[in-house]
């Protein structure tokens, strides 16, 4: 179990992990801002203060070399000092479990691809994020408050819909909005996710932790096709001239299970994180 | 410890006015260099993207660019000049 699941778990549901603790769906989590009230004061929304310490990481980069390496660590650090938005990539298995205890699931515009791509979603057809949950009523109340627009799905339609984003090779990333509130499913590449980047070129861990799972080849199934290599969007898949067959770095392994769902002789399969000792701490 | 090689990208905001409709630079770069961001924001409102001046073009992946300038091929505006710090040896 990774260390969310130790303070937000519930050893009764989904062995534990807590994105299957139905406390963590509840609409008694999602905090509505009342007509008049003032605006969180700083540090007393997770997620303001993520998105804000984030940034001055960010900002800080071309300035200080040496601060921001130490402000990296002390974000790291800071899901110890309490509630901070957190993102875990989850294998589409998962997915559909979390599909299925959330109403309403929706499909919305990603925020991340209008910043990096000025791609704009604006129809079912286009959407490529998936909310979860009371708040995306929003979304349907105030339409020009709350872009994009919203696409309401039942647990099968989002199934499908999560099907076919893993088929083109986007990796699930599982996101709070507030504590521990379960608020969306991603769907998420590198280089145009803003929580894959953070993670990959600057080591900010909390927006995007690995899964509770690991790919493991089976060396004796696979033929060296390839397919998986072009799937990986952390590099962790290479394929080993000598072999004639591919080769999964369990260390940089997120577990995203893209690898999986698209290799043809079923030679990947999804292990438990935690049952290797050595993956035991790598999140 | 010398300072990292980054690229400085200058955009000029007065040439290129209407980032988030022309979106070339932004869909282009092979690093993700660019973002675009709304500066007008009317009740919590986005204005209309063909509206001159009211999302602006920042860099903030500056530290990934090669220098390949591919974004200064694809402006139509020239708003942008990219310059890196001169060689040092080693």
């Amino acid at each position: 179990m990774c260390w969310v699941c130790d303070a937000y778990g519930d050893p009764e549901f989904g062995d534990g992990k807590w994105y299957l603790n139905p406390k963590n769906h509840s609409r008694q989590m999602y905090k509505i801002k009342k007509p008049g009230q003032q605006d969180a004061a700083y540090g007393s929304d997770p997620e303001a203060q993520s998105g804000r310490t984030i940034r001055e990481i960010m900002n800080l980069r071309f300035e200080d070399p040496v601060k921001f390496q130490q402000l990296i660590k002390e974000a790291n650090d800071m899901r110890e000092k309490g509630p901070f938005q957190i993102g875990q990539v989850i294998p589409i298995q998962e997915a559909f479990k979390a599909v299925e205890m959330s109403y309403p699931v929706t499909s919305m515009s990603c925020i991340c691809r209008i910043h990096s791509r000025a791609r704009e979603e604006r129809n079912d057809h286009e959407y490529s994020c998936t909310g979860l949950g009371v708040g995306m009523f929003k979304w349907e109340r105030w339409p020009e408050r709350y872009k994009g627009g919203v696409n309401f799905m039942t647990p099968d339609e989002a199934k499908e819909w999560l099907t076919k984003w893993n088929k083109k090779g986007m990796v699930h990333i599982l996101m709070t909005f507030g504590g521990s509130y379960v608020g969306g499913i991603c769907n998420c590449d590198y280089p145009d996710c803003g929580m894959i980047r953070n993670r990959v070129d600057y080591g900010i861990t909390t927006g995007c932790l690995k899964s509770h799972s690991v790919a493991q080849m089976d060396y004796d199934l696979c033929n060296g096709c390839g397919i998986c290599v072009q799937r990986c969007q952390f590099g962790a898949i290479k394929f080993e001239v000598t072999m004639e067959k591919t080769n999964i770095d369990q260390m940089k392994c997120f577990g995203c299970g893209l690898c999986e769902t698209a290799c043809p002789r079923k030679a990947i399969e999804l292990i438990d994180r935690t049952t290797l000792p050595g993956l035991k701490e790598v999140w | 410890m010398t300072a990292p090689n980054y690229a400085t990208i200058k955009i000029d905001a007065t040439k290129c006015t209407t980032p988030f409709d022309c979106k070339l630079c932004l869909q282009g770069c092979p690093q993700s260099v660019f973002q675009v961001r709304a500066i007008k924001v009317e009740r919590g409102r986005e204005t209309n993207p063909k509206e001159p001046g009211v999302y602006l073009l920042v860099a903030p992946f500056r530290d990934k660019c090669t220098g390949c300038n591919l974004c200064i091929e694809l402006c139509p505006v020239d708003a942008l000049t990219i310059s890196f710090p001169a060689t040092k040896t080693a």
